[in-house]
């Protein structure tokens, strides 16, 4: 609405001076009237990366309603009803209406998790000017750590929260306030928001699953490796946590990328580890990825349950329910068998020779490993070149017939590349390196698309190949070859844009880029 | 968004009385309403004991939506906005004349403020220029009081033949009857006249010393005296008009 009314906090407890105030006039201009209390438990929820921060909104629970903020005003943009106190919700199991729409427009799939939760005792007055008209409201309150005993207050506040029209009048009480000298600076909601978090211990966007190293180009490439593979540990180490409790599936989607992105580091940077270590690690790394390989599956096919039903005509809707009710079970079992291997012996000490291997800062011997002691970018230039050939030599195989095989293969080589462009981003000039990643990623969108829908038509081939004879049997046999076909239309449509999309990779201008990231010795 | 106009040709009708009440009782959680005070007696932006800015004049109305939004203003009731008047609003007729598009000119600029609300009530002056003309081009329906006098009558008939005469859509008018004293000889036999006439709404509003009152409490009357027969009158009223806008 106005985007120039804004809440004022000042922290501290109101000073005996302005105590009087309530009730009376304490300038020619304004009175405090109609004082009234509460306490109230408020909830703060946000998805584990932050999306709606990144948003500029915080999402609070009161009692039965759920209130979204603007960070930037401090004023509420929408609230609904919401009954319970979940640890966490989707964002499907808010009514429709304008909150259900923010919080889509920042995370449709990630749940939406309480990350801190506060005891609030709020005393409310009216701001009336000599008019008798309101023009706001002074709220002065306390926050303590949410529990079942009524706590110490931990941080005192008040606050001046205009009415829309009135931000000059609230602003002139704001400063009638602050002349009173007791109180700080003045600060806004975004600061409240990061004090809070502060106070729950949440370090604000603390997890983000992109890759965002500084790595020193002269270094040596053993060094930066090791500091990539120690960010993807981390990465591996924040999501375990949420994939065991089945918060949303994007921690384990994270978790495998980041066992990927392992894999792929350590394969890719010939002769910068000993081969001996590599291969334990290796083995361990493939065996976290097959184990998880159908909980993933799961994961994308009930993911696409809307989909799958509006490609349907409502006739054939109904037998896939029990298609989804089967998979929601299958789920179920591949999710406790993973969370039981990873609390496994095998696992643990799997992990705890990798965090040594890591720790390790000494340089295998040249003999086994004579990249160890190479500057990275001598490393990062050798190992992005021949990825990036590869990628080039089999998309122009693929360009004559571009068969399913073919594309597979040329999008693993493609994500190998992209992952040695992320790793090695920060000692390319940004310039540079982000034109080369973003010509990279219109490839991949268009092979991951390609391959998504073959591999669904596989999968679903296989279920009808399997389906027992039964009473509804042709009917589920209808809904799935109703979907077979669909996904066979787009999986074709999306071949066929394919030569377009390596054109634009495998042209000059790509090229040129590719060369002038690789050879240009002026680093950043 | 529905856009609704307090109109009467006719002052001292009970007009701004029923837009300051049917804006109230229109308003609630799921239905923000903007009140949109056009009379440059600002007699609705009073109620409310709302003063328009001093730089907001009738030719920045016309500006376009922007200046509006800025100028918009909370009531005490939540839910409720107001856009004062000032009175310079008076000459927005002759700033009308200017536009390219006189007619279309208010909607077009109320379209975006209009996404914030349900309903958007215009509280007009009592005349009839090119300001009213826009108003009636830019509303869903024109709710107009009739006192049930032979003069009230009059400017009744004279708005239904401006729009005939005008090719405008006269079924937009809903019409009640407005400060009646069933114990008038003439109120009573016009209100039994006009009774069941199409384009008249059922409910009418009584003559009240509540309603007098609203100028010392400055506040819609429900919010005061919820229970009193005016105010049981308007809330009646405001539920036969959403029923006719098919709310």
């Amino acid at each position: 609405m106005n985007p120039s009314v804004k809440i004022v906090f000042f922290r501290g407890q109101v000073p005996a001076a302005v105590q009087p105030w309530h009730g009376h006039a304490f300038s020619h201009l304004f009175r405090l009237t109609g004082t009234a209390s509460k306490r109230e438990r408020r909830s703060f929820y946000d998805t584990f990366d932050w999306h709606a921060y990144e948003k500029k909104i915080a999402i609070i629970r009161k009692k039965h309603t759920l209130h979204t903020i603007s960070l930037d005003s401090g004023l509420e943009t929408a609230y609904v009803e919401l009954s319970g106190s979940p640890a966490s919700f989707f964002v499907r199991e808010i009514p429709a209406g304008q909150v259900r729409e923010q919080l889509s427009a920042c995370s449709g799939i990630r749940a939406f998790s309480k990350i801190a939760s506060f005891d609030v005792v709020q005393k409310t007055s009216r701001i009336v000017d000599n008019n008798a008209k309101t023009i706001g409201f002074f709220l002065e309150e306390e926050y303590s750590t949410a529990g079942k005993n009524i706590e110490k207050p931990f941080f005192s506040l008040c606050s001046v929260q205009p009415l829309k029209g009135y931000q000059d009048e609230a602003e002139e009480f704001s400063e009638l306030l602050a002349s009173h000298g007791s109180f700080g600076d003045p600060f806004d909601f975004r600061e409240l928001f990061r004090l809070l978090m502060n106070a729950a211990g949440r370090k604000i966007q603390g997890y983000s699953s992109k890759i965002s190293l500084h790595l020193d180009p002269e270094a040596s490439a053993h060094e930066s490796a090791r500091k990539v593979l120690h960010s993807a540990l981390s990465t591996l180490k924040a999501n375990e946590e949420g994939l065991k409790n089945n918060i949303d599936p994007e921690f384990l989607h994270d978790y495998r990328v980041a066992v990927r992105r392992t894999r792929s580091l350590l394969k890719q940077l010939n002769g910068v580890f000993s081969p001996e270590d590599t291969g334990y690690f290796l083995a361990g790394f493939s065996e976290l990825g097959k184990r998880s390989n159908n909980l993933r599956d799961c994961d994308v096919y009930l993911l696409r349950r809307d989909e799958y039903f509006n490609s349907l005509p409502d006739f054939l809707q109904q037998p896939l329910d029990r298609f989804f009710i089967d998979l929601e079970a299958s789920r179920k079992r591949y999710h406790r068998q993973f969370c039981r291997y990873l609390e496994s012996d095998e696992c643990r000490t799997f992990f705890s020779d990798w965090g040594r291997f890591l720790a390790n800062p000494a340089l295998p011997g040249q003999d086994r490993a004579p990249g160890a002691s190479l500057p990275s970018i001598e490393i990062a230039n050798a190992s992005i070149r021949k990825a990036w050939k590869k990628v080039v030599r089999r998309g122009r195989i693929a360009c004559r017939e571009a068969t399913d095989d073919e594309l597979h293969e040329l999008r693993i080589c493609c994500k190998k590349l992209r992952y040695l462009l992320e790793f090695f981003a920060s000692v390319y000039p940004v310039e540079t390196v982000t034109p080369v990643i973003r010509q990279l990623k219109e490839l991949q969108e268009n092979l991951g698309t390609f391959v998504d829908y073959a591999v669904q038509i596989r999968f679903l081939r296989e279920k009808l190949e399997t389906i027992v004879h039964g009473p509804e049997s042709h009917l589920f046999a209808a809904s799935t070859g109703g979907l077979i076909t669909t996904l066979n239309r787009q999986k074709e449509e999306t071949r066929a844009l394919f030569h377009k999309a390596f054109r634009a990779f495998d042209d000059h201008e790509t090229r040129r880029r590719f060369s002038e990231l690789l050879e240009n010795e002026s680093l950043k | 968004m529905k856009t609704l106009a307090l109109y009467s040709i006719k002052g001292g009708v009970g007009k701004t009385a029923a837009a300051v009440n049917l804006s109230w009782l229109s308003s609630g959680p799921q239905s923000p309403v903007l009140l949109c005070d056009l009379d440059p007696q600002g007699a609705s932006s009073f109620y409310f004991r709302i003063r328009a800015s001093k730089k907001f004049t009738g030719e920045k109305f016309l500006k376009g939506s922007k200046k509006i939004i800025e100028n918009i203003r909370a009531t005490d009731f939540e839910n409720l906005d107001l856009l004062p008047s000032d009175f310079s609003f008076r000459n927005l007729d002759l700033e009308l004349s200017e536009e390219k598009k006189p007619l279309r000119k208010l909607r077009k600029n109320l379209l975006e403020v209009g996404e914030n609300y349900r309903y958007l009530i215009f509280d007009c002056p009592p005349n009839l220029t090119l300001l009213s003309e826009s108003v009636f081009s830019a509303s869903d329906v024109i709710i107009v009081p009739v006192i049930p006098t032979i003069l009230s009558m009059r400017t009744y008939d004279q708005l239904t033949g401006f729009f005939k005469a005008n090719g405008l859509d006269t079924t937009k008018i809903l019409a009640f009857f407005s400060m009646v004293e069933i114990k008038k000889k003439m109120h009573r036999d016009i209100v039994a006249e006009i009774n069941g006439r199409p384009g008249f709404l059922n409910s009418m509003i009584p003559y009240s010393s509540d309603i007098e009152k609203m100028g010392i409490y400055r506040s819609p009357l429900g919010a005061v005296h919820p229970g009193s027969p005016a105010s049981r009158a308007y809330l009646a009223l405001w539920e036969e008009v959403r029923s006719r806008i098919g709310d």
